[in-house]
């Protein structure tokens, strides 16, 4: 994944928070998300740790989507930086 | 983000095997929600359909049956037990389709259908289900769908055997288009007379459930077109051909029936 | 001649009508069967005058209640 500045998070269009969610349901929920998204634009994504870091983002790069960056909250969640590709 | 997002986190869990799906996904499941769809006869055919389609959170769907639960339904009608004896069909399949998914809206008819009845019947809703067990209903569901170019299912079971076949107005040919008119009644065995087995309702039954959904998805292949043939005990399905019939009484070129026709009963099956 | 009936291939002898065909058959409810041969509905007045020829595809139709 490439590493960006700071500043990423400005660039971000959308937000969702998939921490209230278990899986599979989280990976819906992200992808419902993402559907609401045009092509090109980019979606934070705020989960928990364990199943939900495993399996999403992974689950995403597999529909094709770009993963940008993966940080860690401190706070048992991380946050996913995504950008929508084509369909 | 949440406003856009108009499904709660119990949706998305409900039909989260449906949105995984590229074919289903969210705006597939909306579909499913916002459709109609009619099953006509609560029975061998129409337990298992309606199961399914309020499985799959279609969003309004109307049953329609004159009969209560019989001690012999139970053999194959798996939306009714044993507590639902003398219950009216309509309201023991409504429990157990709400029971299945509290989110849809169930519209009870308990009436036969008739000529008189058949197109206010269908009126409103996107498909329909035949689950009927005798010619003149299947005979008369045809042509009001025909009538009234609504798509709908027709299919029969008896013994092992079971077949459908899918009307999509313009689209192929319609029932009348291949079985011209009823037989005469007693000319053709009933289940009552020559039986079946309990899980032939269930194959078939769930075959119009996809079709229905199939159609409202606007996905995949349907079988306006064709008559699907279930053979059990030699295990082969055969997917037969139907031309469309320029000369069909109701769908063709130069249509004889303009308006719903009741034809006698089969005075065994009378109740 | 070799028949398709049913899906089935079959050998057949010449000049062998649709009526006569649903007699060798054995064909259920012979009065209230429908029959397409190569895809095309054969109208039931004509069963004792068509003539099926080699390579054709014959269909039986049965109507089937049930439901109930």
């Amino acid at each position: 994944m490439a590493d960006l500045a700071e500043t990423d998070e400005a660039m971000t269009d959308a937000a969702a928070d998939i921490t209230d969610v278990v899986c599979p349901v989280t990976f819906v929920k992200a992808k419902v998300a993402l559907e609401e998204l045009e092509e090109g634009q980019t979606l934070s994504i705020r989960m928990n740790d364990g199943e939900p870091v495993q399996n999403v983002p992974r689950a995403l790069k597999e529909e094709g989507h770009q993963l940008l960056k993966l940080s860690e909250n401190g706070d048992g969640t991380y946050n996913l930086l995504v950008r929508k590709a084509g369909v | 983000m949440a406003s856009a997002m108009a499904f709660t986190n119990e949706q998305l869990e409900r039909y989260s095997r449906h949105i995984i799906l590229s074919e289903v996904s969210i705006k597939g499941q909306k579909k499913l929600l916002a459709a109609k769809v009619l099953i006509i006869g609560a029975g061998g055919l129409g337990a298992p359909a309606a199961l399914y389609l309020a499985a799959a959170g279609i969003g309004t769907i109307g049953v329609a049956d004159a009969d209560a639960v019989d001690l012999s339904n139970l053999q194959r009608q798996v939306i009714h037990t044993t507590q639902d004896l003398g219950k009216a069909k309509t309201l023991s399949a409504q429990e157990t389709m709400l029971a299945i998914n509290p989110e849809i809206t169930v519209k009870p008819y308990q009436t036969f259908v008739s000529a008189d009845n058949v197109m206010s019947l269908i009126d409103g809703y996107d498909f329909i289900i035949d689950g009927t067990d005798n010619f003149p209903a299947k005979f008369l569901i045809n042509d009001a769908c025909v009538l009234a170019q609504k798509p709908f299912s027709h299919a029969g079971i008896i013994r092992f055997k079971g077949q459908l076949m899918t009307y999509v107005p313009g689209s192929g040919p319609c029932y009348r288009c291949v079985f011209k008119e009823p037989p005469p009644p007693d000319a053709v065995p009933t289940c009552r007379q020559a039986g079946v087995i309990g899980a032939m309702g269930g194959v078939i039954g769930s075959l119009q459930a996809m079709e229905a959904i199939k159609y409202i998805l606007g996905k995949g292949d349907l079988l306006n077109g064709w008559l699907l043939t279930y053979d059990a005990l030699k295990m082969e399905f055969r997917k037969i051909k139907l031309p469309v019939n320029e000369s069909c009484a109701v769908c063709g070129k130069r249509p004889s029936i303009t308006r719903p026709l009741d034809y006698e009963q089969a005075v065994c099956d009378l109740k | 001649m070799r028949l398709t009936v049913a899906g089935t291939q079959k050998d057949y002898e010449d000049g062998l009508t649709v009526a006569k065909l649903i007699e060798i058959e054995n064909v259920e409810t012979p009065a209230y069967v429908t029959v397409s041969v190569n895809d095309e509905f054969a109208a039931s007045g004509t069963f004792e005058t068509t003539v099926l020829k080699d390579g054709d595809i014959i269909e039986f139709l049965y109507f089937m209640g049930g439901g109930q």
